[in-house]
């Protein structure tokens, strides 16, 4: 004990510990942040206070008018709210979508499984516009879709289709669902076939096993999956651009079209920390209502 | 609790038969273990009848009833798992209380019974852990709980000592057998451990490649196995091979003459199965013996085993209890001759078929 008191009080800071190089390691990613993540936001976030001038093009301030114009303009108020009705659809629909297939492929022992996931990453090797492209191939008017309805005498006129928002929603839903797919599947493999199994042994059927042990369990997936996709959907640009038309306004296009079309700096800086601010707090909010239901759930559950 | 019968049960995985026609019957109250080396078809046949695999052909019935297309949770049967599979997220008492809600079970009824299951295991202070805060052997008892808890028709555990420590497993061994007797359980117990087998079964059925060697009480399968399988797995046994001669009089291919029963096999080509134990060692060669030379002697403290080559090239092990300081025994070194006696009647004839030791002859 005296020994060990009298090595740690060695003064002069001359301790005895070995030399780390753990705190070095971080300072490239670090720079890195700081150079391409934190600069341009913090240059941005300026600009958002800054005034716009038509002639001068943009003036130093410091005002909240960009963001007061935002508040009271119902044309923006409405891309906003189009913007977070568009991602919370998607990311609902790809989850009922993907919790199957991501289920199927975990579990299966067939030897088609690796077929499978490269089927589910390849979409993430093409990129949107020419996703995009394709989908209109598919809902033009001349798209193999009308072609079909035409053809079995569904429809006599071909449907619109395109520049709708389902033609967006069916674009973004295609654009997200590999993440949430691929999401759901590592965590669901995660999660041992014996514990359902050992459900069904106790006398669960395979909807009582759901609900009662593979939903629980796999909740951080959902979790992760739904913040991921949700994102991804609040920033979709090229597929409402490209499938939603000149009428469909999200947040992304528009504050694109603040940059290149208006030139308004000072606003399409706003938009930008609008968007920012809307997507993290809906995230947070989700995150936090689905893991208090799986706490909760976990209390409700205890035998008294 | 109720009755098992596997008839004629089957599972073929491609050309690969996993399970060949394995009929069994346990009775209510029994338990019987599957034994068996690796990769023989136990965990297979198990989970087939737990209802986890579709078996290929055959049928299973439990308590009279034809449970063979039922799905798993319409069996009655309470499994216990080598990984546990306790449900992660809920606590020990909720997991012990799964069972009972599936069958609905009125909730101060199941606090109860919840209660005096674990008690039974001896958990009652854990009730409100999560799985993650228990060890092993706790959580191994948890499951047995789990399993207990909703009086299954069958009680099904495959290795489910396994993964504890040595004394660990001997306590739990013991908990199971006394838990399995007290309430009645028909019980199929898996394990490639023959001693555990041996310990805890009313009887036993031992598997190689998926087909059953042979069934019957430790003391039936020790003492009269069916074949040099059966005889090199349960214990061990010292094989010869050769041919009998006549009723009653062995040929080795070493050129030994035996004396053996005269009952069972016709003469023609044969086996013979000896246990080490069953062997008597004198120093010295002498008549009225077969005589070798010591090639090691091996000290395993209670028994010293003789590892003895015959002069016709074969080699025998015998297993003596250690002797005593004074012993002639005692001074017997490799290299020196020995006589090794034993009775006619501790020889077992067998079919000449492959055996499972793998160092044949001298064990
Ligand atoms: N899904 C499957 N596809 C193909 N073969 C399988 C499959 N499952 C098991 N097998 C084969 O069936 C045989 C029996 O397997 P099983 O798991 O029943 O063995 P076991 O007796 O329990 O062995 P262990 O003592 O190692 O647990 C093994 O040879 C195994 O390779
Ligand atoms: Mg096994």
């Amino acid at each position: 004990m005296a020994t060990a008191t009298a090595i740690g009080a060695r003064p002069g800071g001359q301790r005895a510990e070995g030399f780390s190089l753990g705190p070095f390691l971080l300072v490239p990613a670090s720079l890195l942040v700081v150079a391409f993540l934190a600069a341009p936001l913090l240059v941005l976030f300026r600009y958002s206070f800054n005034r716009y001038s038509p002639r001068e093009f943009m003036v130093d301030a410091f005002t909240l008018e960009n963001y007061a114009r935002f508040f009271t303009d119902a044309y923006f108020i409405g891309v906003l709210a189009t913007t977070v009705q568009v991602a919370a659809v998607c990311t609902l629909v790809s989850l009922l979508f993907a919790y199957p297939l991501a289920y199927l492929m975990a579990r299966t022992e067939s030897r088609w499984k690796s077929a499978l996931v490269i089927a589910v990453v390849f979409p993430l090797m093409v990129g949107n516009v020419v996703r995009a492209a394709g989908w209109m191939a598919v809902l033009g008017n001349e798209g193999i879709v009308n072609h079909l309805m035409l053809s079995i005498g569904l429809i006599s006129r071909p449907v619109r289709l395109m520049y709708t928002p389902f033609a967006v929603y069916v674009g973004i839903i295609a654009v997200v669902l590999p993440y949430m797919i691929l999401t759901l599947q590592s965590v669901i493999e995660g999660i041992g076939r014996e514990v359902e199994e050992a459900a069904a042994n106790l006398g669960a059927g395979p909807m009582t096993t759901f609900r009662r042990v593979l939903l629980p369990l796999s909740l951080p997936g959902v979790i992760a999956g739904g913040t991921l996709v949700f994102i991804l959907c609040m920033n979709a640009y090229a597929t409402p651009v490209l499938l939603g038309g000149p009428q469909f306004k999200m947040m992304a296009p528009a504050l694109y079209d603040q940059f290149t079309r208006t030139t308004n700096w000072p606003f399409g800086a706003a938009l930008a920390f609008i968007l920012m601010t809307s997507t993290l707090l809906l995230t947070i909010v989700g995150t936090t209502v689905l893991s208090r239901r799986m706490h909760h759930r976990k209390l409700e559950a205890a035998p008294r | 609790m109720s009755e098992l019968i596997l008839d004629r049960l089957r599972k073929e995985y491609g050309s690969f038969v996993a399970v060949d026609d394995v009929s069994l019957r346990v009775e209510e109250g029994e338990l019987v273990a599957l034994l068996g080396p690796s990769g023989c078809g136990k965990t297979t046949t198990l989970r087939m009848i737990a209802g986890f695999i579709e078996p290929t052909a055959g049928r299973i019935t439990i308590g009279g009833r034809d449970v063979t297309w039922e799905p798993p949770y319409r069996r009655d049967t309470g499994m216990v798992f080598q990984s546990y599979a306790l449900f992660p997220h809920m606590t020990v008492a909720q997991n012990v209380a799964f069972g009972l809600e599936m069958r609905k079970v009125p909730r101060a009824e199941a606090e109860t019974r919840v209660r005096q299951a674990l008690d039974l295991v001896r958990l009652g202070h854990l009730a409100e852990r999560l799985p993650r805060q228990l060890s092993g052997g706790q959580q191994q008892r948890v499951a047995l709980a789990r399993a207990l808890v909703v009086n299954p028709g069958v009680f099904l555990l495959d290795e489910p000592l396994s993964n504890l420590d040595a004394k660990l497993r001997l306590e739990v061994r013991v908990e199971i057998r006394e838990l399995q007797k007290r309430l009645g359980l028909t019980t199929v117990f898996v394990t490639h451990d023959q001693e555990e087998a041996l310990t805890l079964a009313d009887r036993l059925v031992v598997m190689d490649h998926g087909v059953v060697q042979q069934v019957g009480t430790p003391e039936e399968l020790y003492e009269s196995p069916a074949n040099l399988f059966v005889a090199g797995f349960i214990g061990r046994s010292n094989v010869l091979r050769g041919r009998l001669a006549e009723r009653g009089r062995f040929i080795s291919k070493g050129g030994l003459a035996l004396a053996v029963p005269a009952d069972g096999m016709a003469p023609g080509e044969a086996a013979l199965a000896l246990r080490p134990e069953r062997i008597v060692v004198a120093p010295g060669a002498s008549d009225g013996g077969v005589v070798g030379r010591v090639a090691l002697v091996t000290y395993l403290g209670a028994a010293t085993e003789y590892r003895v080559t015959l002069d016709g090239g074969e080699t025998i092990t015998a297993s003596v209890p250690t002797p005593r300081p004074g012993d002639p025994l005692k001074q017997v070194a490799a290299g020196d001759a020995v006589t090794l006696t034993w009775p006619a009647e501790s020889c077992r004839l067998l079919a000449p078929g492959p055996g499972a030791t793998p160092d044949e002859g001298g064990l």
